[in-house]
């Protein structure tokens, strides 16, 4: 999947994560920021991984996540909405969502 | 929602009864209301306004929640709907201005701190990666030299002082980087401005011609200066553009000097001229001095050339003057697109 332009996804409050996708050049940047990094930072940034790998993509995007304590179903749900919408319509791959 | 809070989006000079909720909110928390902020989010409790955030041009300000609300959740609310109504208007970067002392209340939203002026005002953005990404760019035009000069020009629009300003410091460094004001908010457009400085510059070996950025003279960075035709000069904020440039721009490029031109004209250039000697130069921990060259302006008929003077004549129609002030390419384009326009 390629990302095509800025989105975002979810909210800054609590339990939630807020989620910004924008293109860019080269190699996938995640850069997650979370209320509880320490004791979560590892899991959530699996969760996320994950996420972007279900939906193909591994570069060409940066992905910033302020994280306010978001269970992990949550969270692929953000990263998953945020990651759609900046692929526009077209190149979803809507097999891989079932 | 449980608390009752309900978020509603208002466009202040439309909508007189809710503009005045709005300034008393903020007179409340001693802040001002500022005319020119074209929306605003406003959160309502049982029918009362209780917070607001204004937006304006990529900008956040005037952010207001009284007084007994905070601490709570709202702010986060407030500032995630700012930031989608931001969103829904191609904004992806916002700036916000906070005094120092409320910086942690965003560094808590999502912003992260890009130049605090101390005791008086602090630029956050609400992108950890932006500036970084922004110097990574620039560094990659680095030139490795032991004297590398900088000119930031408006260049609304290239004149001969322009011309010799940028020769002149060509000629006293080793390399000189060139950026043109990119903010769209001058007389002749960001497109015919860089334009000309191309045309003009083609010839200079040691010279690169850069695109401006949000990060340098913009409405972020420096907003009074886009205001000065309607007299805001007084509220001249200089500090956070040339810390922005000490900070970051200049080290990302290695740049030693600074050059302008004397001012004779306009009120805040001069400012700025004077501002970049203390910025720039003074001692500091966060970044390396940068030495600020004035180069005395160039005159014609004895006049010092001057964009601003050259803008004058223009309104007045006076095109045989405006010949000696700028170069060839500068005439044809006005002569082609803005000798009508006026």
């Amino acid at each position: 999947m390629q990302i095509i332009q800025e989105a975002l996804a979810g909210t800054l409050e609590s339990s939630d994560l807020f989620v910004r996708v924008s293109p860019s050049e080269g190699a996938l940047e995640l850069i997650l920021n979370s209320e509880v990094q320490n004791q979560f930072g590892d899991q959530i940034k699996k969760v996320v991984e994950a996420t972007l790998a279900k939906l193909g993509v591994s570069e060409g995007a940066t992905v910033i996540i302020e994280d306010k304590g978001a269970l992990d179903c949550v969270i692929e749900a953000r990263v998953e909405a945020a990651l759609l919408r900046a692929a526009g319509d077209k190149s979803v791959d809507w097999e891989s969502m079932s | 929602m449980s608390d009752g809070l309900e978020f509603l989006t208002v466009e202040p000079a439309s909508d007189p009864a809710a503009r005045k909720e709005i300034v008393d909110l903020l007179a409340r928390c001693g802040l001002d209301y500022e005319k020119h902020i074209e929306f605003f989010v406003t959160a309502r409790q049982e029918g009362k306004l209780v917070a607001c955030a204004g937006f304006e041009k990529g900008i956040i300000k005037d952010v207001a929640i009284c007084q007994t609300l905070r601490g709570s959740s709202i702010s986060l609310r407030l500032v995630s709907e700012v930031t989608y109504l931001a969103h829904s208007q191609g904004y992806q970067i916002l700036f916000v201005y906070t005094e120092p002392h409320n910086a942690d209340f965003f560094l808590g939203c999502g912003f992260y701190p890009l130049v605090e002026v101390p005791g008086q005002t602090a630029l956050l953005e609400n992108t950890p990666v932006g500036i970084k990404n922004y110097c990574a760019s620039l560094a990659k035009l680095r030139i490795e030299a032991d004297k590398i000069g900088c000119v930031v020009a408006n260049a609304n629009p290239f004149t001969l002082g322009h011309l010799y300003l940028i020769e002149e410091a060509a000629r006293s460094c080793d390399w000189l980087h060139l950026f043109i004001v990119k903010e769209d908010a001058s007389l002749f457009s960001y497109h015919d401005r860089f334009q000309l400085a191309k045309e003009m510059t083609k010839d200079i070996a040691n010279l690169t011609l850069h695109e401006g950025s949000k990060y340098m003279v913009s409405r972020a960075t420096f907003p009074a200066y886009f205001f000065k035709d309607k007299g805001m000069v007084g509220q001249c904020r200089t500090a956070v553009d040339l810390l922005l440039f000490r900070k970051y721009i200049a080290p990302a490029l290695g740049v030693t000097h600074r050059f302008v031109g004397t001012e004779p004209f306009c009120d805040t250039t001069r400012k700025y001229n004077n501002d970049m000697k203390f910025w720039l130069q003074e001692p500091s921990a966060v970044a390396h001095p940068i030495e600020v060259v004035e180069l005395e302006r160039t005159k014609r008929s004895g006049i010092a050339v001057s964009a601003s003077h050259v803008r004058h004549l223009l309104a007045a129609g006076n095109f045989e003057k405006i010949k000696e002030f700028v170069p060839q390419p500068t005439f044809d384009l006005i002569m082609k697109k803005y000798a009508n326009s006026i």
